[in-house]
């Protein structure tokens, strides 16, 4: 590591601290007994945990009749939701593998929450594709093994099927990333426990020492899960864009879907990172180490996927145009002056134009404004997929056909579901485990501890000089 | 040696090779067919190619300027120059209109009126793809690049002479650099779709822009390390050590594996949907420019791929200038591709019709042309012509790069990074590598 550092970087470390205030720091809110605070929110997302499971019971005992699909609109908020899922699960894997070969320290302030998020953001993705079968009982039909069902058989030819693929790869190796820098931070939550948690923790860090031997193993493991993972975080949107871009369908067939969806996926999946850190440096005290310089840079990372998608939103727009193709010309018509008008409006207005406010410093750095903006980009993301989804095969080739879907309650329920499902998966996390990678950041602390650099460092530098002279 | 003295051994090197690719152009317009294709093509191709190079330098100054990196101040003298030769580009580029307006190639098939007029589809572009927007876009975007590039040229180097403890120029820069790129990132496409994409006047791709941006990245990069081991060989950059080159390696490395995506993307999309106004495209180069369209991947991927997967290869002069001049070629090729099959297409009807008047026959000529498309020196590959052209045009934008940066100083001294850079040191986890090499 570069031991020289800019006098114009900012510190990522601030309060001057020391390595076992660090360690106190981030094990306390695993060590106490929870807030009231949490205990609320617990119980609301457990509450649409629990209504999550009574709309999949639902759609399993009365069929997908039960939602508003119809012959001309085969996909609504299902895979919509399914898409919006998958794309937040993108932040993670993207801050923890490629800002780690870039060598980025500020991602050591986030990258656990991120990836946790990731985590749970990819289970509740999974819900759907199963859940929009119907039969959810042959669900196992998607698995390629030899069978007896004859011509049943997987087809290889379907991006439906890489889907499978591709996101429990990416699943199981974001896992494992996860887990591998959880194990020396629970090892120091293990040296600090007592009793039968100390035993827990001791299982979870599989015994780990601290030896040299340890350390060696586990950054070339790191390195190593750093570079599937890179490649996956492209693989997966790239081929959740392949379930339309394949197809035939004006709007959907589209050159620009693989790398227009995955920055659409880290942009949206930025906007979940900064929705939970908001929340959880505040409630954890950890606005120390997540500090206002990492909710800025998100933002840039923000505003940046954001104008990206944009430029491809525009791309889509004149090449529709350009292509003389009428009915590729009257699905972008129909997108932004149809039906469903106010959907493109949403996706354009939380997408493109709001994370414009990103280009002044004070917003930001603006707590306020960060949180309200990362709900928008949520929302403008849920609409993108909506768009491409349902207003697209609204309106197909044969005018007869042309439909309007509405969802039934059983559809939106199961959307707020698999928000009490992520929720409650991030609030137990954040009770077990530390949300800020301990090891890593201590790490970083001579490079980016405001004691050693900033202007603190250097007016506690300039004043040691003159009491020397 | 803070500054570049570039002397007349140089100099005359490169007007030879000047030379060179006056001759090769006058030999090629000399013995070409009569609409002057081949000689017109190759022009346009390393006009685009060349002012694309100096177009990512801009771009990657302000994308590293504003993502705060530090590591590439020591060479960034480099791009600065680089990006200067913007304005030639502008020159390059005006002679192409000229063309145009003038009627003195057939580069593109939506300029000929008469086509436009007889074909739905073109004049359905023809708001878009019309000699004067060609004009104006071309004009007023590569001005306003020439604009941003001469000016985060200026305020890095009044940073030297006039630089302050508060990093007041480094904060100008940062404001400049965050604008461009928004205005990059649009302007690029249309000026892609107008020189590239348009000579397929047909063909649409969404994905075309980005892909043929990612081209231009990896020209540029590979360039850079030719130029910067060119440098360190003459002396200068001595400061600029096997982490700085490894990391422009990790850039070629990974961006060449970004374009191989960008290239599936479309290509896999295209051939999977199987429609047939997007696949002509692929089937044109696989039918008849079968050595393009493979050797495009094997230089363009399977080449730096595998060479470059291993960290240490990265970290050797040799590999590292053999692969440079791989990816460099390769991706002069790759708008080789881009660009000939299109404007040999254009030609040979525009001929045909020529010959056989109009009506009945000029559309049966046009099939026939889209059917007898034969092998070609300076089309299905490209010729000795063609590397020739190529070395007068690659000997201009090095002697006016190399002359700009002989006029400032290689070292940034007020740049806030310039510690930062000049004790960049990249981290390696391979204990046994870190063991062999100190």
């Amino acid at each position: 590591m570069s031991a020289v550092v800019s006098p114009i970087r900012d510190p990522l470390i601030e309060g001057s601290k020391t390595y076992h205030q660090i360690t106190e720091d981030i094990c306390a809110p695993t060590e106490r007994t929870p807030s009231v605070a949490w205990i609320i929110a617990f119980i609301i997302a457990a509450s649409g945990l629990a209504f999550y499971v009574f709309c999949v019971g639902w759609t399993i005992w009365k069929g997908i009749g039960s939602w508003n699909l119809n012959r001309t609109i085969g996909w609504g908020w299902d895979i919509t939701n399914f898409v919006w899922w998958v794309g937040i699960g993108h932040a993670g894997t993207l801050i923890s593998a490629i800002l780690l070969l870039f060598r980025q320290k500020w991602r050591t302030g986030v990258n656990r929450a991120a990836e946790a998020m990731t985590i749970f953001a990819v289970i509740c993705a999974g819900q759907f594709p199963l859940i929009h079968m119907g039969r959810l009982w042959l669900g196992f039909f998607i698995f390629p093994y030899p069978n007896t069902r004859g011509p049943l058989w997987v087809n290889f030819n379907s991006p439906l099927l890489w889907d499978v693929f591709a996101i429990s790869t990416y699943f199981t190796v974001s896992l494992l990333f996860w887990y591998t820098g959880l194990v020396p931070d629970f090892a120091t939550v293990r040296d600090r426990a007592k009793g039968f948690r100390r035993k827990v923790y001791n299982f979870l860090s599989f015994g780990w020492t601290g030896s040299a031997k340890h350390w060696q193993r586990w950054e070339s493991l790191s390195l190593v899960l750093a570079g599937l993972a890179t490649p996956l975080v492209l693989s997966v949107h790239t081929i959740v864009s392949f379930d339309f871009a394949t197809s035939v369908i004006p709007g959907w067939h589209t050159t620009i879907f693989p790398p227009y969806f995955v920055a659409g996926a880290i942009f949206s999946g930025f906007a979940m990172v900064q929705t939970l850190m908001v929340m959880t440096r505040k409630v954890f005290n950890l606005e120390q180490y997540i500090t206002l310089e990492h909710i800025e840079s998100m933002n840039k990372v923000i505003l940046l996927t954001g104008t990206i998608v944009g430029v491809a939103y525009l791309t889509e727009l004149f090449i529709a145009w350009y292509s003389g193709y009428i009915y590729e010309q009257f699905a972008f018509a129909n997108r932004v002056l149809g039906p469903y008008w106010w959907s493109y409006v949403g996706m354009m207005s939380c997408n493109v134009l709001s994370p414009q406010i990103f280009w002044w410093k004070k917003f930001r750095r603006s707590i306020f404004i960060t949180f309200f903006m990362s709900i928008f980009v949520n929302i403008g993301m849920w609409f993108e997929r909506f768009v491409i989804i349902a207003t697209t095969l609204a309106r197909d080739y044969l005018p007869t056909s042309w439909s309007y879907y509405v969802p039934t309650w059983v559809e939106i329920g199961l959307f707020i579901g698999t928000l009490g499902l992520f929720f409650t998966c991030y609030l137990i996390f954040a009770r077990v485990a530390p949300v800020v990678a301990i090891a890593e950041v201590k790490a970083i602390l001579k490079a980016a501890g405001d004691q050693y650099i900033g202007p603190k460092a250097r007016q506690k530098h300039a004043a040691e000089k003159t009491e020397v002279h | 040696m803070d500054q570049l003295n570039f002397t007349g051994k140089h100099k005359t090197v490169l007007i030879g090779f000047m030379i060179l690719g006056l001759v090769c152009m006058g030999l090629t317009f000399a013995f070409d067919d009569e609409l002057h294709t081949r000689f017109w093509s190759n022009y346009l191709h390393n006009s685009v190619f060349f002012t694309g190079i100096a177009f990512i330098s801009v771009f990657v100054l302000a994308a590293f300027i504003t993502a705060l990196a530090g590591w590439h101040v020591i060479f960034k003298r480099v791009w600065e120059a680089y990006a200067q030769f913007l304005l030639v580009g502008l020159g390059l580029m005006l002679l192409v209109i000229i063309g145009i307006w003038g009627h003195f190639h057939h580069l593109y098939h939506w300029a000929d009126k008469e086509a436009v007029a007889a074909d739905p589809i073109l004049s359905g572009k023809s708001s878009f793809l019309n000699p004067v927007w060609y004009t104006l876009g071309t004009i007023l975007i590569l001005g306003t690049w020439a604009f941003f590039a001469w000016k985060l040229r200026q305020l890095s180097l009044d940073e030297d002479k006039n630089g302050t403890a508060d990093f007041d120029h480094h904060r100008r820069m940062r404001i400049w650099a965050a604008a461009f790129l928004p205005i990059a990132g649009f302007t690029s496409a249309a000026m892609v779709w107008q020189w590239v994409m348009s000579v397929d006047a047909h063909w649409y791709s969404t994905l075309f822009a980005w892909y043929t941006t990612a081209s231009w990245f990896l020209s540029a990069v590979s360039l850079t390390i030719l130029t910067l081991v060119f440098l360190k060989s003459q002396g200068y950059l001595e400061k600029v050590t096997f982490d700085h080159l490894h990391d422009l390696g990790k850039y070629m490395f990974a961006f060449s594996i970004f374009w191989t995506y960008l290239w599936f993307s479309q290509y896999m999309l295209i051939w999977y949907g199987n429609v047939g106004e997007e696949t002509v495209y692929y089937r044109h180069r696989l039918d008849h420019y079968p050595v393009l369209f493979y050797g495009n991947l094997l230089l363009n991927f399977v080449a730096p791929f595998f060479i470059l997967m291993r960290n240490d290869n990265k970290r050797k002069y040799g590999t590292l200038v053999f692969t440079s001049v791989i990816v460099f070629f390769g991706h002069w090729w790759d708008f080789f591709q881009m660009i000939k099959p299109g404007v040999r297409i254009t030609a040979m009807e525009a001929l045909a019709h020529h010959a056989s008047g109009h009506g009945e026959h000029a559309e049966h000529a046009t099939e026939a042309a889209h059917h007898a498309v034969d092998f070609a020196m300076g089309f299905s590959i490209p010729g000795l012509l063609e590397i020739g052209t190529m070395l007068g045009f690659l000997a201009l934008f090095l002697y006016f790069v190399l002359n700009r940066m002989s006029k400032v100083p290689f070292t940034a001294k007020n740049d806030p990074y310039w510690e930062e850079t000049t004790h960049h040191v990249v981290e390696i986890h391979d204990v046994e590598q870190v063991l062999g090499h100190h």
